[in-house]
């Protein structure tokens, strides 16, 4: 009987198994590919139409000057927000129902982190592309910035770098986030964010009463925009750790 | 016969809740198990120990030989569907049905496509959306057709109707004999899985109270019937389990009989009656609350 099961049972290897959790974070496409696509478009013709409006009202003498000031535009802010919802489902929902499935932890964080890289990777490009056509077009003829926002960069090459630290920044905090839930309810993310609040305020008033608010300044100023943005990767890295650690203890509860 | 589960020393406690309180027992390979128990006796939690879902305190399980924690070795020949199963929020019927196969080897698509026309499960609808019952149906197509040589069901058929039901045992008992394979079934309608079940295990407070193959268990113990002065003779000093009384008569219930013993009831003018499962287990169950009460 034994042999018989055995031989049977065809088991996957590690990176088998890996794939099959990323597989199952896009099971259904349209929440983590095709929908944000969707939203993404809907608000770029609301943008186009507005552009539109700005462009025949202001007159094409001053749309240089317009185009100064939409290059503040926080149309595409939101999908950073979006990605973190999509994190923390993944942590808190599709975890549960993987250990059914005979997951381990350590499968689960590691194919879910593969997931969190891919679909960042899939936007970062994806913007960039339509950063570089909103740059040749001269703002889609309509001097329009979405994609071109002045806090992205100033190249093709810095845009794509910003867009892929920012999504992977907002895919790990969130998930980082999503294991102290699942691991110690509400009343964990409460402390963890009092704490958090604490630290921010405990800083804050060490930088006043010292008089060193000028040393943040000046290490901002310092690093740039890109450098500003690579040390986020400091917080997106021991999130990827952080939440597997908590993750590896966490039982699933009703 | 080969163990596919051992357990020794067994204990977890929630504070100050013992959940799980020193067990021991083996599951042998190829036999459909019953784990009986009251709501929060600890079947959930047993299970999630033996899935690697939680965390033992003290002693050791092995499953398949080895350690189930975070071991992708076994829990990968291991099904576990609960009664509170959650499903991730964006997900329809079919999504379970198409991710299903990358997690279970031996998962047979065909007859998963058979049983979702058994249940009429609707493929499009969101699980969200989803009636009690039908919830419970997708956990028990899951269970059935992934075919793991170790399956566990959690109070499966939480919301299906008693047709339904009926579906599920059928059809467990036809794959079975085809594709033998371990299963754990816990659940509290005792009568109903009855003639399921090869082995049972009951668990009361934490505590494995009954260890049992299901044939043996059920001659354990026996109803005598009639008009009591004469049950009371017949009873005598053997140990009693149960004891019901209504004017003169009287119905109790002791130990397994032998043929002799039967043909001295018989004799006496009394009616033997077999006890069903059901009773029986709520009888033990009632014994060791008393003896607990007592002991506390």
């Amino acid at each position: 009987m034994t042999t018989a099961t055995e031989t049977q049972f065809r088991a996957a290897g590690p990176a088998g198994r890996i794939l099959n959790v990323v597989r199952l974070n896009v099971a259904n496409p349209w929440t983590t590919i095709i929908m944000p696509w969707l939203i993404l478009g809907i608000i770029f013709l609301a943008n186009l139409t507005i552009w539109w409006i700005i462009f025949n009202s202001v007159g094409a003498d001053n749309v240089a000057d317009v185009s100064d000031g939409l290059q503040y535009s926080g149309a595409s802010t939101w999908i950073f927000v979006y990605m973190t919802v999509v994190a923390i489902q993944a942590i808190n929902l599709t975890f549960p129902f993987a250990l059914g499935y005979g997951v381990t932890r350590r499968d689960f964080w590691l194919g879910s982190s593969v997931t969190f890289v891919l679909l960042s990777a899939m936007y970062a490009v994806g913007m960039t592309i339509l950063s570089v056509i909103e740059e040749t077009t001269n703002g889609w003829g309509l001097g329009g910035h979405m994609f071109t926002a002045v806090f992205f960069g100033d190249t093709w090459l810095q845009r794509l770098f910003i867009y892929f630290v920012a999504f992977l920044f907002f895919f790990f905090f969130g998930a980082a986030i999503a294991t102290v839930y699942v691991r110690w309810r509400a009343n964990g993310v409460t402390l963890f964010f009092v704490v958090l609040a604490a630290l921010l305020i405990a800083g804050a008033a060490v930088l006043t009463l010292t008089g060193n608010w000028q040393v943040i300044g000046d290490f901002f100023a310092r690093t740039g925009l890109v450098g500003s943005f690579a040390w986020s990767l400091v917080i997106t890295v021991i999130s990827g750790f952080a939440g597997y650690l908590i993750l590896r203890r966490a039982t699933p509860k009703n | 016969m080969t163990a596919v589960i051992e357990v020794t020393g067994l204990s977890k406690t929630f504070g100050s809740i013992r959940a799980v309180d020193d067990v021991s027992f083996t599951v042998e390979e190829n036999k459909i198990y019953g784990l009986l128990g009251r709501n929060g006796a600890g079947k959930t939690t047993l299970m999630q120990l033996l899935t690697g879902q939680d965390f033992a305190m003290k002693g050791d399980i092995r499953v398949f030989g080895e350690s189930p924690v975070e071991n992708a070795h076994v829990l990968q020949r291991i099904s576990f569907i609960k009664e509170s199963q959650r499903y991730p929020d964006d997900f329809r019927v079919k999504h379970v049905f198409k991710s299903a196969p990358w997690f279970f080897a031996n998962w047979d698509a065909e007859f998963a496509e058979r049983l979702i026309g058994d249940f009429r499960l609707p493929l499009n609808q969101r699980i969200k959306k989803l009636s009690r019952g039908q919830l419970s149906s997708i956990g028990v197509i899951v269970g059935l057709a992934s075919r793991a040589p170790l399956t566990f069901f959690d109070e499966p058929y939480l919301g299906l109707d008693a047709v339904a039901r009926q579906t599920f045992y059928d059809r467990l008992l036809e794959d079975y004999a085809q594709n033998p394979r371990t299963v754990i079934l816990s659940t509290h309608l005792i009568d109903e899985v009855a003639n399921l079940l090869e082995h049972v295990l009951v668990i009361d407070q934490g505590r494995i109270i009954i260890d049992q193959d299901a044939e043996s268990l059920r001659g354990t113990a026996t109803a005598v019937v009639g008009v009591a002065t004469a049950v009371d003779a017949f009873v005598g000093t053997r140990e009693v389990i149960h004891r019901d009384r209504v004017g003169g008569l009287a119905s109790v219930t002791i130990a397994g009989l032998d043929a002799t013993e039967r043909a001295a009831a018989s004799a006496a003018g009394l009616e033997l009656t077999p006890v069903s499962l059901q009773q029986l287990i709520i009888r033990r169950t009632n014994t060791s609350e008393r003896e607990f009460e007592q002991s506390a």
